[in-house]
């Protein structure tokens, strides 16, 4: 079974990744992020394999495929991310309206204000609910304090969070649930003024209410930024995004709208993974 | 179907003794970690009494006057703990003032900015620093380490002060060498790869997905540092500089080669002095009588204690911050 899996997706790579024939046709947005022959190396081993892919402006994009099949990595090359660690590298182009951010003399952290990202887990800072949110906005901004809260109101507003934390701001971030958590999170990247947003799987350790919660503010957001989204969940990916990418072993198997993607997927190994024959 | 279960349990004799033993290793295993437990207090506590008790002659001799008389003369058996007290809370805090900021920045810097291929070495000379026996950095800091002081750093401060109103009695000459300043530069030394050691173990606790999140709204490394590794471990910080500094207190040998061993509190740094850990180490062979030998349990007695306020104060900072981050 897994000699025939592979002897397939040989097939599969050789071939070009299927850029959707419906794209065009449906959308006549701008690209915002453009990877271009994108390969990543964990050290020696490559990771993802000539990457080619258009990302929309004010669309949600929804990266799927199995564990280990380098969407997460995908997602971590946007903005750079990977650069923390060591022996973790980048090849080809990706270009941010145009602009190659894979250049050495990028700014990371303008990128980073550009490009914001949401984790898997939560990732409230030490520090009261109000720090949180603000704490993103004073690094780029000295406002003065009246400014500064309308921001920070209006950013855990635009979370959805507002309404439940507005009585104890002064409270711990940590001591929020997990899914009050994650928003508090998407409040803090939103605060920053991103142009696109990151998402990692940003429901998977969340109860289905929270889930629920945050796929409503994914469908919010993406009037005003560039959307996307790494997740396990295909019902969630057929919820939330406008376009798919189905990605395995390190390549972009197809690339089209969510709908032709889930329904009528012009790939053989995307109709397995959608069916559930593997993955 | 449980009630089977039951009666076949009680039926099986080898089952039953099996868990008798269970149930017997375990109560053995309880009361000796009780025991140990209990032995921590019963050490403590005559600890305690016995410096108490030891001190009581030169308590009742010279009272509450004691902490607040600088003297200290074995002919007339007067004596007063002011110069050693002094001695000792002023080589530790600036011992604290130098080895904390560059314990962090160390620690910052292995954690956070430096090449893996060097991070192993430079953790492991930190390390052996703090394995070096402190009679090693006493002989060190008398023969080498004070008269180099005595020829470059000293003078140097002598001059640069010497119209800085301040400044220019806290370092006034002459340049002896041996003095509070360099017992606290020693003491640095010595309590850097404690503070350095600990703070590194603690910033490596952070987890890399909250870094990783401050790195993605865009944070340098230092505001990371500032705002996220720090506020994070601070509990684990104030701890390893709450072990540095009760080493620093509590330090007796290198200190007593360089500090110069003189009962009098000068203004300037530059001057020899004594430490509560010193004066005791010096003294224990030759007092004779009891006041004098009670006086220096008394002194003993104060370390304690300031110990024990020390650990207090730390307790009371850690509160204090948590009420701040609103936790």
């Amino acid at each position: 079974m897994t000699e025939q899996l592979v002897a397939e997706t040989a097939d599969t790579t050789a071939a070009q990744p299927s850029i959707g024939s419906t794209v065009n046709r449906v959308t006549n947005r701008r690209e915002k992020v453009s990877i271009r022959n994108m390969r990543f190396y964990y050290g020696e081993h490559e990771a993802l394999k000539t990457v080619n892919l258009p990302l929309y402006e004010n669309t949600v994009t929804a990266f799927i495929g199995p564990s280990g099949c380098g969407k997460s990595t995908l997602l971590r090359v946007l903005n750079r991310i990977y650069e923390l660690y060591p022996n973790q590298r980048a090849e080809g182009e990706v270009l941010l309206d145009g602009k190659n951010i894979l250049d050495p003399r990028q700014d990371l952290n303008l990128l980073r204000a550009q490009i914001g990202m949401v984790f898997q887990k939560p990732t409230p800072f030490p520090m009261t609910i109000f720090d949180n949110v603000a704490f993103g906005i004073k690094l780029y901004e000295k406002l003065p304090k009246s400014e500064l809260e309308d921001r920070v109101v209006s950013a855990l507003k635009r979370a959805g969070l507002w309404s439940e934390v507005k009585d104890k701001l002064n409270a711990s971030g940590l001591s929020l649930s997990g899914g009050q958590q994650q928003r508090l999170c998407i409040a803090r990247g939103v605060a920053v003024k991103p142009e696109v947003i990151l998402l990692d799987e940003p429901c998977s350790a969340l109860d289905p209410i929270s889930t629920g919660k945050i796929e409503e503010l994914i469908g919010e957001l993406k009037s005003e930024y560039t959307i996307i989204i790494v997740t396990h969940n295909m019902q969630q990916a057929a919820r939330v995004s406008e376009f798919t990418t189905f990605m395995y072993l390190g390549s972009v198997i197809e690339f089209d709208t969510t709908e032709k993607v889930f329904t009528n997927p012009s790939q053989q190994k995307t109709q397995d993974y959608i069916t559930g024959r593997f993955g | 179907m449980a009630e089977i279960s039951l009666t076949d349990v009680a039926l099986g004799d080898d089952r039953q003794k099996v868990l008798r033993r269970f149930t017997l290793a375990d109560v053995l295993f309880h009361r000796s970690t009780q025991a140990a437990a209990i032995l921590v207090l019963v050490i403590l506590g005559g600890v305690m009494m016995s410096l108490v008790v030891g001190s009581m002659p030169a308590i009742r001799a010279f009272g509450f006057g004691f902490l607040t008389t600088e003297s200290w003369n074995p002919v007339t058996e007067k004596f007063g703990a002011l110069a050693p007290i002094y001695g000792t809370i002023v080589t530790s805090l600036i011992a604290m003032l130098i080895a904390v900021p560059l314990g962090i920045g160390i620690a910052i810097f292995l954690t956070e900015l430096c090449p893996p291929m060097f991070r192993r070495p430079i953790g492991i000379a930190i390390e052996l620093l703090a394995g070096i026996p402190s009679i090693i950095y006493g002989i060190w800091g008398f023969f080498v380490f004070a008269p180099f002081l005595q020829q470059t750093l000293q003078p140097w401060l002598i001059n640069a002060t010497k119209h800085i109103p301040v400044l220019s009695s806290l370092f006034a000459g002459p340049p002896y060498g041996i003095g509070i300043l360099t017992a606290s530069l020693i003491l640095a030394i010595m309590v850097l790869p404690f503070i350095t050691s600990i703070t590194r173990d603690v910033f490596e606790t952070v987890p890399p997905v909250l870094k990783e999140a401050a790195y993605g709204v865009g944070c340098t490394t230092w505001e990371v540092v500032k705002n996220v590794v720090l506020p994070y471990t601070r509990i684990g910080v104030v701890g390893g500089i709450m072990l540095g500094l009760g080493r620093a207190l509590g330090e007796t040998m290198a200190v007593t080669f360089v500090i110069g061993n003189a009962h009098r509190i000068s203004e300037s740094l530059l001057q020899p002095g004594t430490t509560i850990s010193a004066t005791i180490a010096n003294e224990f062979t030759e007092a004779i009588g009891d006041v004098y030998t009670s006086s220096l349990i008394a002194l003993g007695l104060i370390l304690f204690i300031i110990t024990f306020i020390v650990l207090a104060c730390a307790r009371l900072m850690l509160l204090r911050l948590e009420k701040m981050s609103g936790g």
